[in-house]
């Protein structure tokens, strides 16, 4: 008996540490990324100034001449932000009429709108450049990043508002459509009051998921409309390269988003598995 | 009547434009597929120019099969995906077994934990293959070094010295060759993705049946036949939908793959397309198609069990 406790004695502590110790080697490259941006770029390639060196922010105020860092920033907010609106305006009626006023193709649909987003992006490459460029005239405008960011996360956000609206008693809509409310009434008045953590995980997601796009913004852009994505791409050669400065840059590009993740982390399994996993 | 309409209404402006979006390029894709199509030709210029005069029917078809880039790059795509499955599921079981009872500051490690999957994935390739893997300037490097270096001075010590001046000068191993660029895209992405994983397995754990578990310790069952036996088999859901959403993103890996080597030794079929886009339009088409194909293999799989948890 007494070997049991001590045994289970010594596993509780052992797991907890196991535990610890992996969270720590996960986390490890980002804080490696985030402790970099602090050196000058001389130290950052110096053996001899792996952990101890003199911490520097000049890094972090030279971002704006190194690599004109707010311009690519400020497109990200506008085309994610923008994006993630437009994704909620098209997604929350859509949600809202498959969840209080489902047909017999509702489920149809549903399965088809996640369909496309399994298409591979390369498979349309040449089409998408070749409309916008020489028949539409909006390659590399933020309009273009906007709606495709919006097109490519649309079934993502249909699919978590309508498992969030599911939720939701029939009877409440039911009952106000007696009441002679109108639909828009129900939307603004009961839907997203009732639903609100739902509609601003949803929200979150979208944005995150825009944010971190590497493929589209980078291949329909040049200049004008380009994001933080073709930023850090545009700044991968190896020869000459500063760590100091392109951490810098880094974390200031994942830093936001990845605390805006810790906020949503729950609703990704809902959001990513499409309600399969609970 | 208006109870009926004006649902259908509300769902017109997202059907319309999803409808667009898959419809238009994806048929654009198809009829390039079928002619021939190039960007820059001094000999055949009226390849130049979309048409269908220019009609190959499926040659285009057989200059990709034909093409061993092309089968080079299906074999390397199911490479890289297999290996980041299976590293994927085997780490995040273990981890969200291991994370799955309470002890102290258990948030804090699932923040941890879970904060690769939101790094954006250009930065991740980037940090992975300059930060860490650079054979000289990288931790790679650094580590490799430190060691020659004990191993160095160890060659002075009265006896073992005899043994360690045998030992090598170690070589770091550098990951932006052509035999090793996949070995670090599947590194990179794996760190990226078993976050995932955990997460997933940890809320299908929360769902598992206890009183089953508590009345297996009674009739003696170890905890690894415990786990075999019920754990395995309750997550076998979770686990095939964490193997077909990862097939699904991986099969179109390309920020990464163009960051370490830009496809040198470690070309997929996205990153075949885009080569073949800087020219030759009708076979970046017909690949295009096979990989449509490919992914909708994939993703019948996929809605058959995500359509049967969505009614009920």
């Amino acid at each position: 008996m007494a070997a049991v406790t001590e045994r289970s004695r010594l596993s509780d502590f052992m797991w907890p540490a196991l535990a610890w110790i992996v969270a720590l080697v996960f986390f490890f490259p980002i804080f490696w990324l985030v402790f970099t941006s602090f050196k000058t770029d001389a130290d950052a390639v110096k053996p001899e100034h792996l952990f101890f060196f003199t911490p520097t922010l000049e890094n972090y105020t030279n971002m704006t001449e190194n690599y004109d860092y707010w311009r690519f920033a400020t497109n990200s907010v506008i085309t994610s932000t923008f994006a993630t609106l437009f994704a909620l305006a098209v997604g929350v009626p859509c949600a809202y009429a498959m969840a209080f006023n489902p047909s017999k193709h509702t489920k149809d649909i549903l399965m088809w709108m996640l369909s496309t987003k399994m298409l591979p992006a390369a498979a349309v490459l040449y089409p998408m450049t070749f409309l916008t460029k020489n028949f539409l005239g909006i390659f590399d405008t933020h309009f273009l990043v906007i709606l495709v960011l919006c097109l490519i996360n649309l079934p993502i956000a249909i699919w978590m508002l309508f498992t969030y609206f599911k939720e939701i008693p029939k009877e409440i809509i039911e009952a106000s459509k007696m009441d002679g409310v109108t639909t828009w009434g129900e939307i603004k008045d009961i839907l997203i009051p009732l639903a609100w953590g739902g509609v601003a995980s949803t929200a979150l997601l979208t944005f995150i998921f825009c944010w971190n796009e590497a493929y589209w913004t980078v291949r329909l852009t040049t200049v004008d409309a380009a994001t933080l994505s073709k930023l850090i791409e545009g700044n991968r050669a190896p020869e000459g390269l500063f760590f100091g400065r392109l951490a810098a840059v880094s974390t200031a590009a994942v830093g936001p988003i990845v605390v805006l993740g810790w906020f949503c982390q729950k609703q990704l399994v809902q959001g990513l598995t499409f309600g399969a996993v609970k | 009547m208006s109870d009926r309409s004006i649902p259908r209404l509300l769902q017109t402006p997202a059907v319309i434009l999803l409808l667009f979006w898959m419809l238009v390029p994806l048929s654009m894709t198809l009829f390039f597929s079928f002619i021939r199509y190039v960007l820059n030709s001094t000999r055949r210029p009226e390849w130049t120019s979309p048409s269908l005069e220019n009609w190959r029917g499926f040659g285009n078809y057989e200059y990709v099969l034909n093409n061993k880039d092309f089968w080079f790059a299906i074999q390397n795509s199911v490479f890289i995906v297999t290996s980041i499955l299976i590293i994927t599921v085997i780490f995040g079981l273990a981890i969200a077994v291991l994370i799955n009872r309470s002890f102290p500051g258990r948030g804090i490690v699932r923040v941890l934990l879970i904060s690769p999957f939101f790094v954006m994935p250009a930065v991740n390739a980037v940090l992975w293959i300059n930060m860490i893997l650079d054979p000289v300037l990288g931790l790679n490097g650094v580590a490799v070094g430190g060691i020659n270096n004990i191993v160095d001075g160890l060659r002075d010590f009265p006896v073992l010295g005899a043994f360690f001046s045998l030992w090598p000068e170690f070589e770091p191993i550098s990951f932006r060759a052509t035999q090793t660029s996949a070995y670090a895209v599947i590194m990179m992405v794996s760190w990226q993705w078993t976050p995932f994983a955990v997460l997933i397995f940890m809320t299908s754990l929360q769902s598992e049946d206890e009183s089953q578990k508590e009345a297996a310790t009674l009739d003696g069952a170890s905890p690894w036949s415990q786990f075999i036996n019920l754990t395995v088999p309750h997550l076998a859901r979770p686990i095939a939908i964490v193997v077909m959403i990862q097939s699904i993103f991986h099969l179109s890996l390309y920020a990464e793959i163009e960051i370490v080597s830009r496809g040198n030794g470690n070309k997929n079929l996205p990153y075949l397309i885009g080569e073949f886009s800087s020219n030759n339009i009708g076979a970046a088409s017909a690949t295009g198609i096979f990989a449509v194909i490919l992914a909708n293999i994939i993703a019948i799989f996929l809605l058959r069990m995500v359509g049967k948890s969505l009614m009920d």
